[in-house]
Protein backbone atom coordinates (compact mmCIF):
# COMPACT_ATOMS: atom_id res chain seq x y z
CA UNK A 1 0.00 0.00 0.00
CA UNK A 2 1.33 3.50 -0.85
CA UNK A 3 1.92 5.08 2.54
CA UNK A 4 5.01 7.12 1.88
CA UNK A 5 3.34 9.62 -0.40
CA UNK A 6 0.39 10.62 1.85
CA UNK A 7 2.82 11.07 4.77
CA UNK A 8 4.91 13.49 2.77
CA UNK A 9 1.81 15.41 1.79
CA UNK A 10 0.82 15.77 5.45
CA UNK A 11 4.19 17.21 6.48
CA UNK A 12 4.33 19.62 3.59
CA UNK A 13 0.72 20.62 4.23
CA UNK A 14 1.31 21.24 7.93
CA UNK A 15 4.34 23.37 7.22
CA UNK A 16 2.51 25.29 4.52
CA UNK A 17 -0.43 25.85 6.83
CA UNK A 18 1.81 27.06 9.61
CA UNK A 19 3.58 29.44 7.26
CA UNK A 20 0.21 30.74 6.04
CA UNK A 21 -1.01 31.27 9.59
CA UNK A 22 2.11 33.17 10.50
CA UNK A 23 1.76 35.36 7.43
CA UNK A 24 -1.87 36.09 8.35
CA UNK A 25 -0.90 36.89 11.94
CA UNK A 26 1.78 39.28 10.73
CA UNK A 27 -0.73 40.97 8.42
CA UNK A 28 -3.22 41.27 11.29
CA UNK A 29 -0.58 42.82 13.55
CA UNK A 30 0.31 45.36 10.88
CA UNK A 31 -3.31 46.29 10.28
CA UNK A 32 -4.08 46.49 13.98
CA UNK A 33 -1.09 48.76 14.57
CA UNK A 34 -2.58 51.39 12.30
CA UNK A 35 -4.95 53.48 14.42
CA UNK A 36 -8.56 53.76 13.25
CA UNK A 37 -9.32 57.03 11.47
CA UNK A 38 -12.35 59.24 11.71
CA UNK A 39 -14.46 59.62 8.60
CA UNK A 40 -13.73 63.06 7.04
CA UNK A 41 -16.72 65.35 7.24
CA UNK A 42 -17.71 66.86 3.91
CA UNK A 43 -19.28 69.91 5.58
CA UNK A 44 -15.93 71.27 6.64
CA UNK A 45 -14.20 70.87 3.29
CA UNK A 46 -14.93 73.79 0.94
CA UNK A 47 -15.27 72.62 -2.64
CA UNK A 48 -12.50 73.89 -4.90
CA UNK A 49 -14.84 75.76 -7.20
CA UNK A 50 -15.58 78.27 -4.41
CA UNK A 51 -11.95 79.10 -3.82
CA UNK A 52 -11.39 80.44 -7.34
CA UNK A 53 -10.41 84.08 -7.12
CA UNK A 54 -12.41 85.33 -10.13
CA UNK A 55 -15.62 85.17 -8.09
CA UNK A 56 -15.43 88.48 -6.26
CA UNK A 57 -18.48 90.52 -5.40
CA UNK A 58 -18.14 94.30 -5.74
CA UNK A 59 -20.71 96.11 -3.61
CA UNK A 60 -21.72 99.74 -4.22
CA UNK A 61 -20.50 102.22 -1.59
CA UNK A 62 -22.97 103.01 1.22
CA UNK A 63 -24.36 106.46 1.86
CA UNK A 64 -23.52 107.74 5.38
CA UNK A 65 -27.20 107.92 6.37
CA UNK A 66 -27.68 104.33 5.30
CA UNK A 67 -24.59 103.23 7.23
CA UNK A 68 -25.77 105.06 10.35
CA UNK A 69 -29.24 103.56 10.01
CA UNK A 70 -27.72 100.10 9.79
CA UNK A 71 -25.51 100.63 12.83
CA UNK A 72 -28.46 101.85 14.89
CA UNK A 73 -30.53 98.88 13.73
CA UNK A 74 -27.71 96.55 14.78
CA UNK A 75 -27.61 98.15 18.22
CA UNK A 76 -31.37 97.76 18.59
CA UNK A 77 -31.12 94.13 17.56
CA UNK A 78 -28.33 93.52 20.09
CA UNK A 79 -30.45 95.04 22.84
CA UNK A 80 -33.46 92.97 21.84
CA UNK A 81 -31.44 89.78 21.83
CA UNK A 82 -29.92 90.65 25.20
CA UNK A 83 -33.35 91.17 26.73
CA UNK A 84 -34.51 87.88 25.21
CA UNK A 85 -31.51 86.04 26.64
CA UNK A 86 -31.96 87.61 30.07
CA UNK A 87 -35.63 86.65 30.10
CA UNK A 88 -34.69 83.08 29.25
CA UNK A 89 -32.11 82.91 32.03
CA UNK A 90 -34.64 84.37 34.45
CA UNK A 91 -37.16 81.74 33.40
CA UNK A 92 -34.63 78.97 33.98
CA UNK A 93 -33.84 80.32 37.45
CA UNK A 94 -37.52 80.53 38.31
CA UNK A 95 -38.06 76.95 37.14
CA UNK A 96 -35.15 75.65 39.21
CA UNK A 97 -36.26 77.59 42.29
CA UNK A 98 -39.84 76.39 42.10
CA UNK A 99 -38.59 72.84 41.60
CA UNK A 100 -36.40 73.08 44.70
CA UNK A 101 -39.28 74.49 46.74
CA UNK A 102 -41.57 71.69 45.61
CA UNK A 103 -38.94 69.12 46.54
CA UNK A 104 -38.53 70.72 49.98
CA UNK A 105 -42.28 70.52 50.62
CA UNK A 106 -42.29 66.92 49.38
CA UNK A 107 -39.50 66.09 51.79
CA UNK A 108 -41.53 67.49 54.66
CA UNK A 109 -44.49 65.42 53.52
CA UNK A 110 -42.82 62.04 53.08
CA UNK A 111 -39.18 61.00 52.89
CA UNK A 112 -39.91 57.95 50.71
CA UNK A 113 -41.57 59.93 47.95
CA UNK A 114 -38.75 62.48 48.07
CA UNK A 115 -36.14 59.77 47.58
CA UNK A 116 -38.11 58.27 44.72
CA UNK A 117 -38.47 61.68 43.07
CA UNK A 118 -34.73 62.40 43.26
CA UNK A 119 -33.81 59.19 41.46
CA UNK A 120 -33.04 59.33 37.80
CA UNK A 121 -35.69 58.41 35.28
CA UNK A 122 -34.69 55.45 33.14
CA UNK A 123 -37.55 56.00 30.74
CA UNK A 124 -36.43 59.53 29.87
CA UNK A 125 -33.75 58.45 27.41
CA UNK A 126 -33.82 57.85 24.50
CA UNK A 127 -35.83 60.97 23.82
CA UNK A 128 -36.85 61.90 20.31
CA UNK A 129 -38.71 64.91 18.97
CA UNK A 130 -39.32 66.21 15.49
CA UNK A 131 -38.87 69.91 14.95
CA UNK A 132 -41.95 72.03 14.25
CA UNK A 133 -42.73 72.34 10.53
CA UNK A 134 -43.50 75.53 8.63
CA UNK A 135 -46.74 74.12 7.26
CA UNK A 136 -48.82 71.19 8.48
CA UNK A 137 -49.21 68.25 6.07
CA UNK A 138 -51.94 68.81 3.48
CA UNK A 139 -54.93 66.52 3.93
CA UNK A 140 -55.71 64.35 0.94
CA UNK A 141 -52.39 64.99 -0.83
CA UNK A 142 -51.40 62.19 -3.20
CA UNK A 143 -47.62 62.17 -3.57
CA UNK A 144 -46.06 60.74 -6.75
CA UNK A 145 -44.42 57.38 -6.41
CA UNK A 146 -40.69 57.40 -6.03
CA UNK A 147 -37.78 56.24 -3.94
CA UNK A 148 -34.85 57.56 -1.95
CA UNK A 149 -31.43 56.14 -2.63
CA UNK A 150 -28.52 56.66 -0.26
CA UNK A 151 -25.44 57.77 -2.19
CA UNK A 152 -23.12 58.58 0.73
CA UNK A 153 -19.49 57.97 -0.08
CA UNK A 154 -18.14 54.99 1.85
CA UNK A 155 -14.64 55.53 3.22
CA UNK A 156 -12.46 52.52 3.88
CA UNK A 157 -9.14 52.47 5.62
CA UNK B 1 24.16 76.06 32.55
CA UNK B 2 27.89 76.08 32.80
CA UNK B 3 27.91 79.88 32.96
CA UNK B 4 25.82 80.10 36.14
CA UNK B 5 26.93 76.83 37.70
CA UNK B 6 30.59 77.62 37.63
CA UNK B 7 32.43 78.76 40.72
CA UNK B 8 33.48 81.98 39.04
CA UNK B 9 30.73 84.41 39.96
CA UNK B 10 31.09 87.35 37.65
CA UNK B 11 27.39 88.13 37.53
CA UNK B 12 28.04 91.76 38.35
CA UNK B 13 30.45 92.13 35.47
CA UNK B 14 29.19 93.31 32.12
CA UNK B 15 30.56 90.18 30.49
CA UNK B 16 28.03 88.02 32.33
CA UNK B 17 26.12 85.78 29.99
CA UNK B 18 28.62 86.17 27.21
CA UNK B 19 28.31 83.31 24.79
CA UNK B 20 24.53 82.81 25.22
CA UNK B 21 22.78 82.55 21.91
CA UNK B 22 19.69 80.34 22.39
CA UNK B 23 17.57 83.36 23.26
CA UNK B 24 18.23 84.80 19.81
CA UNK B 25 16.83 81.80 17.94
CA UNK B 26 13.09 81.67 17.17
CA UNK B 27 11.14 79.19 19.24
CA UNK B 28 10.59 75.96 17.39
CA UNK B 29 7.12 74.50 17.86
CA UNK B 30 7.47 70.88 19.01
CA UNK B 31 6.47 68.40 16.30
CA UNK B 32 2.79 67.54 16.43
CA UNK B 33 2.40 63.84 16.90
CA UNK B 34 -0.78 62.48 15.43
CA UNK B 35 -2.96 61.63 18.39
CA UNK B 36 -4.47 58.18 18.13
CA UNK B 37 -8.23 58.26 17.96
CA UNK B 38 -9.10 56.41 21.14
CA UNK B 39 -12.45 56.04 22.72
CA UNK B 40 -12.84 57.92 25.97
CA UNK B 41 -14.31 56.01 28.89
CA UNK B 42 -18.06 56.00 28.94
CA UNK B 43 -19.36 56.79 32.41
CA UNK B 44 -22.53 55.02 33.52
CA UNK B 45 -23.59 57.67 36.01
CA UNK B 46 -24.87 57.23 39.53
CA UNK B 47 -28.45 56.93 40.77
CA UNK B 48 -28.88 60.69 40.91
CA UNK B 49 -26.85 61.57 37.81
CA UNK B 50 -26.99 60.47 34.22
CA UNK B 51 -23.77 59.30 32.57
CA UNK B 52 -22.66 60.31 29.07
CA UNK B 53 -25.59 61.58 27.05
CA UNK B 54 -25.53 62.44 23.35
CA UNK B 55 -27.73 65.25 22.08
CA UNK B 56 -27.96 64.54 18.35
CA UNK B 57 -29.44 67.18 16.06
CA UNK B 58 -30.25 66.16 12.49
CA UNK B 59 -31.51 68.27 9.64
CA UNK B 60 -31.32 68.92 5.92
CA UNK B 61 -30.33 72.54 6.59
CA UNK B 62 -26.66 72.92 7.53
CA UNK B 63 -26.70 76.46 8.95
CA UNK B 64 -29.69 75.81 11.19
CA UNK B 65 -28.25 72.66 12.68
CA UNK B 66 -24.82 74.25 13.14
CA UNK B 67 -26.24 77.30 14.92
CA UNK B 68 -28.53 75.18 17.06
CA UNK B 69 -25.59 73.00 18.11
CA UNK B 70 -23.63 76.12 19.06
CA UNK B 71 -26.62 77.39 21.05
CA UNK B 72 -26.95 74.11 22.95
CA UNK B 73 -23.22 74.09 23.69
CA UNK B 74 -23.30 77.65 25.04
CA UNK B 75 -26.39 76.86 27.09
CA UNK B 76 -24.63 73.90 28.70
CA UNK B 77 -21.58 76.06 29.38
CA UNK B 78 -23.76 78.66 31.07
CA UNK B 79 -25.58 76.05 33.16
CA UNK B 80 -22.23 74.53 34.25
CA UNK B 81 -22.95 71.16 32.66
CA UNK B 82 -19.76 69.41 31.65
CA UNK B 83 -19.53 69.04 27.88
CA UNK B 84 -17.24 66.17 26.90
CA UNK B 85 -17.25 66.63 23.16
CA UNK B 86 -19.07 68.54 20.47
CA UNK B 87 -18.55 67.00 17.05
CA UNK B 88 -20.18 66.50 13.68
CA UNK B 89 -21.23 63.17 12.26
CA UNK B 90 -20.46 62.49 8.59
CA UNK B 91 -23.05 63.90 6.17
CA UNK B 92 -25.39 61.56 4.37
CA UNK B 93 -26.38 62.32 0.78
CA UNK B 94 -29.52 60.83 -0.70
CA UNK B 95 -31.09 61.09 -4.12
CA UNK B 96 -34.85 61.49 -4.34
CA UNK B 97 -36.32 59.97 -7.47
CA UNK B 98 -39.95 60.02 -8.42
CA UNK B 99 -41.90 58.18 -11.06
CA UNK B 100 -43.04 60.31 -13.99
CA UNK B 101 -46.75 60.45 -14.64
CA UNK B 102 -46.40 59.14 -18.19
CA UNK B 103 -43.72 56.56 -18.62
CA UNK B 104 -41.82 54.18 -16.42
CA UNK B 105 -38.61 56.19 -16.07
CA UNK B 106 -37.55 57.45 -12.67
CA UNK B 107 -36.98 61.18 -12.72
CA UNK B 108 -34.36 62.78 -10.53
CA UNK B 109 -36.07 65.25 -8.23
CA UNK B 110 -33.39 66.43 -5.82
CA UNK B 111 -30.20 65.56 -3.99
CA UNK B 112 -30.59 66.03 -0.25
CA UNK B 113 -27.79 66.19 2.31
CA UNK B 114 -28.54 65.25 5.91
CA UNK B 115 -26.30 66.87 8.50
CA UNK B 116 -25.93 65.79 12.10
CA UNK B 117 -24.25 67.46 15.05
CA UNK B 118 -23.65 65.83 18.43
CA UNK B 119 -23.07 67.49 21.82
CA UNK B 120 -21.95 65.07 24.52
CA UNK B 121 -22.79 65.88 28.13
CA UNK B 122 -21.73 64.26 31.35
CA UNK B 123 -23.09 64.46 34.86
CA UNK B 124 -26.58 65.78 34.21
CA UNK B 125 -28.49 65.70 37.49
CA UNK B 126 -31.84 63.93 37.55
CA UNK B 127 -33.76 66.97 38.81
CA UNK B 128 -32.35 69.29 36.16
CA UNK B 129 -32.79 66.97 33.19
CA UNK B 130 -36.47 67.74 32.51
CA UNK B 131 -35.77 71.50 32.72
CA UNK B 132 -32.95 71.23 30.18
CA UNK B 133 -35.14 69.16 27.89
CA UNK B 134 -37.90 71.76 28.17
CA UNK B 135 -35.54 74.61 27.22
CA UNK B 136 -34.02 72.77 24.29
CA UNK B 137 -37.43 71.77 22.99
CA UNK B 138 -38.82 75.29 23.21
CA UNK B 139 -35.86 76.61 21.20
CA UNK B 140 -35.87 73.84 18.62
CA UNK B 141 -35.88 75.35 15.12
CA UNK B 142 -38.02 74.10 12.24
CA UNK B 143 -36.92 70.99 10.51
CA UNK B 144 -34.32 70.03 13.13
CA UNK B 145 -34.86 66.57 14.56
CA UNK B 146 -33.68 66.20 18.15
CA UNK B 147 -32.56 62.92 19.69
CA UNK B 148 -31.13 62.45 23.17
CA UNK B 149 -29.71 59.10 24.08
CA UNK B 150 -26.96 57.54 26.15
CA UNK B 151 -23.56 57.26 24.59
CA UNK B 152 -22.48 53.77 23.61
CA UNK B 153 -19.40 52.25 22.00
CA UNK B 154 -21.40 51.59 18.83
CA UNK B 155 -22.01 55.34 18.52
CA UNK B 156 -18.30 55.99 18.67
CA UNK B 157 -17.52 53.22 16.20
CA UNK B 158 -19.95 54.65 13.67
CA UNK B 159 -17.66 57.68 13.32
CA UNK B 160 -14.67 55.57 12.29
CA UNK B 161 -13.76 54.35 8.83
CA UNK B 162 -14.60 50.76 8.08
CA UNK B 163 -11.68 48.37 7.65
CA UNK B 164 -12.82 45.52 5.42
CA UNK B 165 -9.36 43.91 5.21
CA UNK B 166 -9.06 43.66 8.98
CA UNK B 167 -12.54 42.25 9.28
CA UNK B 168 -11.86 39.70 6.53
CA UNK B 169 -8.68 38.55 8.21
CA UNK B 170 -10.40 38.28 11.58
CA UNK B 171 -13.18 36.23 10.01
CA UNK B 172 -10.63 33.95 8.39
CA UNK B 173 -8.69 33.49 11.61
CA UNK B 174 -11.69 32.46 13.68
Amino acid sequence: PCRAQPKKKKKVDVRKEQAQKERMKKKLKKLEKAAPELIPIEDFITPLKYSESNRVRSLPPLAPEEAERRVLLLKKWCLFKQKQDEAEKKAIKALVESQQEALKELRLESEELFQAAIRRDEGLFPFEREGPSYTPPLPGYDPPEGKCTDITKVYTQ
Amino acid sequence: DALLGCHRSYRSRPTHGIGKFKYLLSKEVPKKRKEKVQMKEISAGTEYQYGDINIQMTSYDLCLVEHFAQYVHRLCNHLSIQVNESYAMPTKTSEVLFLEERGSKMQLDAVLTTHQRVVQIRGLSSTFAPILLEIIQSNQPEGVHLLMKQHTEADFKSRLKSRPELEELLAEMS
